[in-house]
C-alpha cells in the first residue's frame, strides 16, 4: 500500500470533515438570521474553515499525484522495459520510417534517440514543490484570517477590512494549490514521455513519441490564465480592503470580485481536466505500441 | 476514435480467480474493455467541460451587470445576487463532473490496455475488479452533483422569489444565500474527495499491471 496515496485519503477525509463542519456553520446562520442578528459572524469563520477544508482535500490529492510519479510510474517503466526484452516479437515488420507520422491518438514523431523534455516538462518538474508549499501557507493564513474577520463587529470598517483580506488570501492559496496540482499532472505527462522513449530505445528501436496534443495546448493555456488571474484577485482584494471606509463602493468590488476569484480557479480546474485528457490519451497510444512491440516487434 | 456503449465481447465470461498477493481480479481469454462508468466518461467529459465554460461566462457577466446595477436597486441586486452563485457553480458542477470522468476515462485506459497487452503475449487476461476507491469515487461525485444542484436550486429559487421590498424579504434572502453557499461548498468537497478516490485508484492499477507484466513475460518466457 502506498503511503502517499494513504496519507492523501485521510487528508481527503479530513478535509470532507471540516467542510461538513461549516455547512453546518452555515445551516445554523441561516435558520437563525432575523432582524438582530445577521449571522456575519459565522458566515465569516464558515467561509474560512470550508475553503481550508477544500485546500486540505487539495493537498490530499497532490500527495495521491505524488504516488503516481514518485513510485507508481516508473515501476511500470522498469516492469514494461524488462518485460519486453523476453515479450517482444520478431515479426519482421517492416522499418519504420523517421520523421512524422499520423496516429489513432494524434500526430507523433518518429526519432532514433528519446526526445528531449518540452520546456513545459521542465518547468513543471521545478514549479510544483514551491507552488504546493506557498499555497499550504497562504490557506493557513486565510484561516487564521478567517477567525480575526469573525471576531470583529459586522457593519464596521474592520470587519470589512477583514473579509477583504481573507477572501483575497485563501483564493490566492487555492490558485496556488491548483497550478501546483496542475504543474503534477505536467509532470505526469513528462514521465509518460520520457519512459515511453526509455522503453522503445533499451530494445534497441526507433522511438516514437506523440507530439503535443492541442489538449495540452489548451492546458498550458489555461493554467496560466488562471494564475494569472488568482494574483490579481488578490492584488485586487487588497485595493478593496483600502476602500473598506465606503460601504457601497466596497460592495460594488465583491460583486466581481467574488465571480472573479472563482473564475481564476474555475480556468486552472478546466486545465486540469485537460491535462487528465491528455494522459488518458498519451496511455492509450503507448498502450497500443506495447502491443504493436509484442506482436511485430516495431 | 469512436466510443461505442455496447460492452467488448469475449470468448468466455470472466471468472473470479484467486491471486496470493491481495489484489481482487477476474480472468478472461480477451481484454474486458471498458466498463459502463468509463465508457460514460470518454462520452461526457467533453459536453461537462463545455456546460462549465458557459456557466463561468455567463456567472461573470451577470456580476458585472450587478456590478454597475444602482444601489437603491434592491430587487435587480437581490436576484443578481442570488444567480451570479448560481450560474459561477453550474461552471464548477460541469468542470468537476469533467475531471470526474476523465478520471474514469484514464482508468478505462488502463483496463483496455492492460488486457490487450495481456492478449497481445497470448497470456490469460487478468483484470482488477472494481476497487473500493473507484466505488467510492462514482459514489461521491454522484452526491456532489446532487447536492451542488440543490444549492444553485436554492439560489434559483431565490432570485424568484424575492423582491427586496420589505425587511422580512431581504431577511428570507439573506437565509436562502447562507443555505445555498453552504450546500454548494458541500459539493465541492464531495467532487475533490471522490477525485482523490479516482487517483488513489490509478496508484493501485498501475501496482497491479507492473507486478502482471512481469508474471507474464515470466510464464511465458523468451518468445523467440
Amino acid at each position: 500500500m502506498s503511503r502517499y496515496r494513504t496519507v492523501g485519503l485521510a487528508l481527503a477525509v479530513i478535509g470532507l470533515m471540516g467542510a461538513t463542519a461549516s455547512v453546518i456553520g452555515n445551516f445554523v446562520a441561516g435558520s437563525g438570521i432575523d432582524v438582530d442578528n445577521t449571522y456575519q459572524e459565522t458566515l465569516a469563520w464558515t467561509f474560512g474553515l470550508s475553503i481550508f477544508s477544500f485546500g486540505l482535500v487539495k493537498i490530499g490529492i497532490a500527495l495521491v499525484l505524488m504516488g503516481i510519479i514518485v513510485v507508481r510510474l516508473w515501476f511500470r517503466v522498469d516492469a514494461i522495459k524488462t518485460s519486453l526484452v523476453s515479450l517482444h516479437g520478431h515479426g519482421g515488420a517492416p522499418g519504420v520510417a523517421r520523421g512524422d507520422l499520423k496516429t489513432a491518438w494524434g500526430k507523433a514523431t518518429v526519432t532514433d534517440m528519446p526526445p528531449r523534455l518540452l520546456p513545459i516538462h521542465r518547468l513543471a518538474r521545478f514549479m510544483w514543490r514551491p507552488m504546493l508549499a506557498m499555497g499550504a501557507m497562504a490557506l493557513s493564513t486565510g484561516l487564521v484570517a478567517s477567525w480575526v474577520w469573525a471576531d470583529k463587529t459586522p457593519g464596521t470598517e474592520s470587519f470589512r477590512q477583514a473579509a477583504a483580506f481573507t477572501q483575497g488570501v485563501e483564493f490566492l492559496g487555492e490558485t496556488l494549490l491548483l497550478s501546483g496540482i496542475a504543474f503534477l499532472s505536467g509532470t505526469i505527462l513528462a514521465g509518460l514521455r520520457e519512459g515511453g522513449g526509455e522503453v522503445q530505445s533499451s530494445l534497441g528501436l526507433p522511438v516514437t513519441t506523440l507530439k503535443m496534443p492541442a489538449t495540452a495546448k489548451a492546458f498550458v493555456a489555461l493554467m496560466m490564465m488562471g494564475m494569472m488571474a488568482g494574483i490579481v484577485q488578490f492584488v485586487l482584494y487588497l485595493g478593496q480592503l483600502t476602500n473598506a471606509d465606503d460601504p457601497a463602493s466596497f460592495a460594488s468590488w465583491a460583486n466581481w470580485l467574488g465571480p472573479l476569484r472563482e473564475l481564476a480557479l474555475g480556468l486552472i480546474l478546466a486545465g486540469i481536466a485537460l491535462a487528465l485528457v491528455t494522459i488518458g490519451n498519451v496511455l492509450a497510444f503507448q498502450f497500443d505500441r506495447v502491443k504493436s512491440l509484442i506482436r511485430t516487434g516495431a | 476514435m469512436t466510443t461505442t456503449l455496447h460492452p467488448t465481447p469475449t470468448t468466455t465470461p470472466p471468472t473470479a480467480v484467486p491471486r496470493n498477493d491481495g489484489f481482487s481480479v477476474v480472468r478472461s481469454d480477451t481484454s474486458l474493455g471498458y466498463n459502463l462508468p468509463q465508457r460514460m466518461g470518454r462520452r461526457l467529459w467533453l459536453p461537462m467541460f463545455a456546460m462549465a465554460l458557459t456557466g463561468w461566462a455567463v456567472g461573470f457577466i451577470l456580476a458585472i451587470v450587478e456590478a454597475g446595477t444602482d444601489r437603491s436597486d434592491v430587487d435587480d441586486l437581490q436576484t443578481l445576487g442570488h444567480l451570479v452563485p448560481a450560474f459561477m457553480f453550474i461552471g464548477f458542477l460541469g468542470v468537476f463532473a469533467a475531471i470526474t470522468f476523465a478520471v474514469a476515462r484514464i482508468l478505462g485506459e488502463f483496463r483496455k490496455g492492460g488486457g490487450e497487452v495481456q492478449e497481445a503475449a497470448e497470456a490469460p487476461v487478468e483484470t482488477l475488479k472494481m476497487p473500493t476507491t473507484a466505488k467510492a469515487m462514482l459514489g461521491f461525485m454522484m452526491m456532489a452533483m446532487m447536492v451542488m444542484a440543490a444549492g444553485i436550486a436554492t439560489n434559483f429559487v431565490a432570485a424568484g422569489a424575492f423582491d427586496g421590498t420589505n425587511a422580512a424579504d431581504i431577511i428570507d434572502s439573506a437565509r436562502y444565500g447562507a443555505v445555498g453557499a453552504g450546500l454548494r461548498r458541500l459539493g465541492v468537497v464531495t467532487y475533490l474527495a471522490g477525485i482523490t478516490c479516482g487517483l488513489a485508484t490509478i496508484i493501485e492499477v498501475l501496482r497491479f499491471q507492473a507486478i502482471r507484466i512481469r508474471e507474464v513475460a515470466a510464464s511465458l518466457g523468451q518468445r523467440h
